[in-house]
């Protein structure tokens, strides 16, 4: 291409080169889900679930309330096993690995699988102490190490700046959006490898969310990420591929653009487009 | 009108006002009864004029009377039964005082009721002296003589003078000698009974008569026998000394008596006093009572062991019940699995709170001191049997008692406070892959803290108002000695001891002063109050400090 | 997907907002429709009143695509459409584009109209004209008539008969250029009558493309740029 040729230098040959829809088919795989159905006691809250979370891209959870997909995000790192009369059959893998195998270490499990909850949770302690929370627990203590990862994690959620000055105050006197980002970088302190937020915006303000949104952005690359979410133009904004759960039920897993533009299955069509369904 | 009835009652003012007089009927209600105990209780210490007057005996004759005004009230004539008395016609009622004349060696009683119309003249002499004696009660008089050594160094106007820095001298010995007796001997006494048990331990143990333990024994046992024939003489010397001095008064009946300075506490003439005088005597008469040992079958002097036993017990029983209320709690929360069972549970422990104090008592009298206690004394103090250590009531069995006493309130806070603790905190928890154990450790308990801080306040204000139960479990009417002191381990746990409630009720109901004792009872019940106040504040305080530190849970 | 159900929202004023938008393409369409009528009417019947009631007609066209696209903003921003009801606004974005485009043309033609209207001309290139126009006005005909209906093979017919359109469109050329020829005098008017032709050669494509985006509406495929076997393959692979 000559110097002269108007092209107001854009490289139009990478817009040629990069594809842009991506196929899962073509993903390196994190997580597999197989036959899962998980049982509330009698009832059934998720059916035969069957799919492949793809490494270091960001997946979505959409669907109405009560459909299992939160439900499901809480399958990966086991945290159903805290509610009294739930049963799982089928396999979840993480890697190749069984995680409901009998001889797995649950509380390793959830170092290696992170999560982010609704409603920011900082425990009552210093901003330090959150993020060095998961590594007091591994038994780190050396002062030099913790102050290294804390510092990292903080970078890492894009809230070192606004704190450093007062990483020894109360974690509670954060905002909203801050005290989600530090739990953000909390989880991400003890670096697991895939990270579960779960509707991680919906208790904050529009410019905490895009902020939340911008970090996700940012955090694909080190870490596997699935996000639950009522919002469906924040799944159409962060994700890479989108699942579409109803009633229990997987209804469509796929990229993201295909799903939001020209969906398979007429109830996401009629969910996404906000529909009778 | 009906309809007007009607509105006001549908305005809902009625139950405002209702609400508005039950709150203001509580307060009144706590306002007076301190002001009462404050008003009886505090008087007692204030310096009061002593009067001098001259009565008509129902048998005609004259004497003259000596002595503090300390009550007085009107009776009907009949009641009186005095049939020499001459009195206006139509007269119903007659007024009565209560004479406190002191002088129990002379008189044989400290208080007198007399008659008004009897008195034919009231007089209020500076010269009047009272004295405050170690035995038979006050001294009201006239000081007539100061001896030294049975010499009279000073008489008449220049007595007086001469007599207060003899008695600060007197005082000065008397503090010496309690020392030694008290600290020294009574620290020497105490390692010789040690020695003695260790001994007998070497006994029952059969070790063989001359080996080097008794050997090593009795060595110890010789020093210490030779420190304390020094001090015995240096007490020797000292009780001659502080027995050199006297004084020679004269009471009411004209009677002349000797006091030597060593029994005198202190002495005042209330009659001479100006405000400033009387208010600096008061509160060294409070400081007294605080501070000091009781005397004269608890009717005199100081209640401090009784107030330090109170704080003892009280904070020993919170060491005891918070980690085991806690603890049971926890299990009962997070642990075990929730049902028909733990239900059960539940309603047992919240009914043991119902259960009357005594029964906790027997309970502590048959379990804690005779199965317990005896067990122990049999395991571990052999030596001392049959003289018990631990089977008989004391601190140790008492704290306990009040710590199951008072169990469930703390259960029952605990628990409350742990199921307020938001479940996201938990899972956060949990999400970053701490163990259940770790996440309890670490954040829920911590969390809860001001939960169980209230449980504990709660239990506190119920522990140090418990009385009944004490007496069958440890509380005493004198204890020789405090529960902690300079001799290790300090702490000593099977040691009886006093406290404020028990006190309240020995000075009130047995004791063989009555008269003299009832200011003591409402001064000492005020003091229990406060020292519950006190306890309950210190408590809240560092529950607000704790609720701060997590407030902005609570969103 | 072969129905679009509009008027399924759980907003009743989303569906008013959708199916007025729906309705508006449908009126501009109309109005093209009848411009182009019009335009070709006063082509062959040299009328040139009618003409120039095409050329005044014009900013009616223009007017109404501003107005829909509007409206089509207006549900971007506040609705966050998304598949089908994104894709109809995409499609109808286009759509109108294009319409607007085959009433610039269908003006154009008025224009030549009123500039033929007085000249002697050999009528006879008339007849191929008008047949080619009449072919034009039924494709774009058609193709509103898919898009109303969201008829896939209806679309994939009227892109098959641009085809038609374009071989009508070459011979037309052939002919007059040898009217040129014979009597170069009659160059200016055979001119006229080129443009006219070219322009409705334009409206058929305009009109195939009104078809691609309704099989984009539809299935949600792209099929710009690609030969009509190509179309017919993607949209047939489909069922």
């Amino acid at each position: 291409m000559s110097e002269s040729a108007p092209t107001h230098g854009v490289d139009i040959s990478a817009m040629e080169r990069e594809p842009r829809n991506r196929h899962l088919q073509d993903e390196n795989i994190c997580l597999e889900v197989k036959d899962l159905d998980l049982y509330y006691g009698d009832k059934q809250a998720l059916k035969r679930v069957n799919m492949q979370i793809p490494r270091q891209r960001v997946s979505a959870f959409i669907g109405p309330s009560g459909c299992g997909k939160s439900t499901l995000l809480r399958c990966f790192n086991r945290m159903n096993d805290l509610v009294d009369g739930v049963r799982i059959d089928g396999r979840i893998e993480l890697e190749g690995e069984d995680m409901y195998d009998r001889n797995v270490n649950v509380a390793e499990l959830r170092r290696r699988v992170g999560m982010v909850f609704q409603k920011p949770n900082p425990f009552p302690k210093s901003i330090y102490e959150n993020v060095a929370y998961g590594l007091r627990i591994m038994g780190k203590k050396g002062r030099r190490e913790l102050d290294e990862v804390v510092e990292k994690a903080l970078r890492g959620a894009a809230l070192w700046d606004e704190v450093k000055d007062r990483l020894h105050d109360s974690a509670l006197g954060l905002s909203g959006g801050q005290q989600q980002r530090l739990v953000i970088a909390r989880a991400i302190a003890i670096e697991p490898e895939v990270l579960l937020l779960d509707e991680p915006a919906s208790a904050l303000d529009p410019i905490s969310t895009l902020k939340i949104e911008e970090l996700i952005y940012e955090l694909k690359d080190h870490y596997t990420i699935v996000i639950v979410t009522h919002n469906m133009q924040q799944a159409a904004r962060v994700s890479d591929y989108t699942a579409f759960m109803y009633m229990g039920e997987l209804v469509e897993f796929g990229d993201t653009d295909t799903l939001f533009t020209n969906p398979k299955k007429r109830q996401t069509e009629d969910y996404i487009t906000g529909r009778y369904g | 009108m009906f309809n007007d009835l009607k509105q006001w009652f549908g305005s809902g003012k009625p139950w405002v006002w209702l609400n508005a007089g039950a709150v203001s009927t509580s307060i009144v209600m706590v306002a007076a009864l301190l002001a009462l105990i404050a008003v009886r209780g505090l008087g007692h210490f204030w310096a009061k004029p002593i009067l001098e007057a001259d009565y008509i005996e129902p048998d005609g004759s004259v004497s003259r009377i000596i002595g503090e005004i300390n009550d007085s009230e009107v009776v009907p004539v009949e009641r009186v039964q005095d049939a020499s008395l001459e009195l206006p016609k139509g007269t119903e009622t007659v007024t009565r005082l209560l004479i406190k004349t002191g002088n129990r060696d002379t008189v044989g009683l400290d208080f007198r009721w007399i008659l008004q119309p009897r008195i034919q003249e009231k007089r209020y002499p500076e010269e009047l002296m009272a004295v405050e004696r170690y035995e038979w009660g006050n001294f009201y008089g006239y000081i007539k003589e100061v001896r030294k050594d049975g010499e009279v160094i000073a008489s008449g106007d220049n007595a007086w003078p001469a007599l207060q820095p003899l008695i600060d001298r007197a005082a000065e010995l008397r503090d010496k000698i309690k020392e030694i007796e008290h600290d020294k001997i009574g620290s020497i006494n105490y390692q010789i009974e040690q020695l003695r048990l260790d001994k007998r331990r070497l006994e029952l143990d059969n070790v063989a008569e001359g080996s080097p333990e008794y050997q090593e024994i009795a060595e110890e046992r010789a020093a210490l026998q030779q420190q304390y024939q020094g001090y015995q003489a240096q007490l020797k010397e000292l009780y001659q000394r502080i027995g050199r001095d006297s004084f020679t008064g004269v009471v009411m009946g004209g009677q002349e008596v000797n006091i030597p300075l060593s029994k005198v506490v202190r002495a005042y003439r209330p009659n001479a006093m100006g405000m400033f005088d009387k208010i600096v005597f008061y509160f060294a008469k409070l400081w007294e009572f605080v501070s000091d040992d009781p005397r004269e079958a608890n009717t005199e002097g100081g209640i401090f062991p009784a107030i330090f036993g109170t704080v003892m017990m009280v904070i020993l029983m919170s060491i005891f019940v918070t980690p085991f209320g806690v603890i049971a709690a926890v299990y009962l929360r997070e642990y075990a699995k929730q049902g028909p069972l733990t239900r059960l549970i539940r309603i047992a422990v919240n009914n043991l709170a119902g259960v009357p104090s005594i029964v906790y008592g027997v309970f502590g009298l048959g379990f804690f001191v005779y199965f317990l206690g005896g067990n122990i004394d049999q395991l571990f103090f052999p030596e001392a049997l049959p003289a018990p250590t631990f089977g008989t009531g004391g601190l140790f069995w008492a704290s306990l008692t009040l710590a199951i006493l008072t169990l469930p309130v703390v259960i029952v806070a605990t628990e409350e406070g742990l199921s307020r603790i938001p479940r996201s905190i938990r899972e956060g928890s949990l999400a970053l892959g701490a163990t259940k154990a770790e996440t309890l450790w670490r954040t829920v308990l911590p969390m809860s803290s001001p939960a169980m801080m209230t449980g504990l306040i709660l239990a506190v204000a119920r522990a140090a108002g418990e009385v009944a139960p004490l007496m069958l479990v440890g509380v005493v009417k004198l204890a020789p000695s405090l529960p902690l002191d300079t001799n290790a381990p300090f702490l000593h746990l099977d040691r009886k001891f006093m406290h404020l409630g028990f006190h309240i009720y020995d000075v009130g109901f047995q004791s063989p002063n009555v008269e003299a004792a009832r200011p003591l009872v409402y001064a000492t019940a005020l003091l229990l109050v406060l020292v519950i106040v006190m306890l309950n504040l210190a408590a809240i305080a560092i529950r607000n400090h704790l609720r701060e530190k997590y407030r902005a849970l609570e969103h | 997907m072969d129905n679009m159900n509009i008027g399924q929202h759980i907003s009743q004023q989303y569906n008013a907002e959708l199916e007025d938008i729906r309705n508006r393409v449908m009126a501009m369409g109309g109005m093209v429709e009848q411009q182009l009528t019009a335009a070709i009417e006063a082509l062959v019947n040299g009328d040139s009143k009618q003409g120039e009631d095409v050329i005044s007609g014009d900013y009616k066209v223009n007017a109404m695509e501003v107005s829909i696209d509007e409206e089509c903003s207006r549900v971007l921003a506040r609705r966050q459409p998304a598949a089908s009801d994104l894709r109809l606004i995409v499609a109808v974005i286009k759509t109108i584009t294009d319409l607007e485009r085959i009433g610039d043309q269908a003006e154009r033609v008025g224009r030549m109209a009123v500039s033929l209207a007085d000249a002697d001309i050999n009528k006879k290139q008339f007849v191929e004209l008008q047949h080619m126009g009449n072919h034009v006005r039924q494709m774009l005909h058609d193709a509103l008539d898919a898009f109303a209906r969201m008829d896939v093979d209806a679309a994939l017919n009227v892109a098959r008969e641009d085809i038609k359109v374009d071989k009508e469109y070459e011979s037309l050329m052939r002919q007059l250029i040898t009217f040129m020829m014979e009597d170069p005098r009659t160059i200016t008017r055979v001119l006229d009558v080129m443009w006219a032709s070219r322009a409705l050669e334009r409206i058929g494509d305009h009109a195939s493309n009104i078809c691609e985006y309704v099989i984009y509406l539809v299935m949600g495929k792209d099929v710009r740029h690609t030969s009509l076997d190509q179309m017919e393959e993607e949209v047939r692979g489909e069922r």
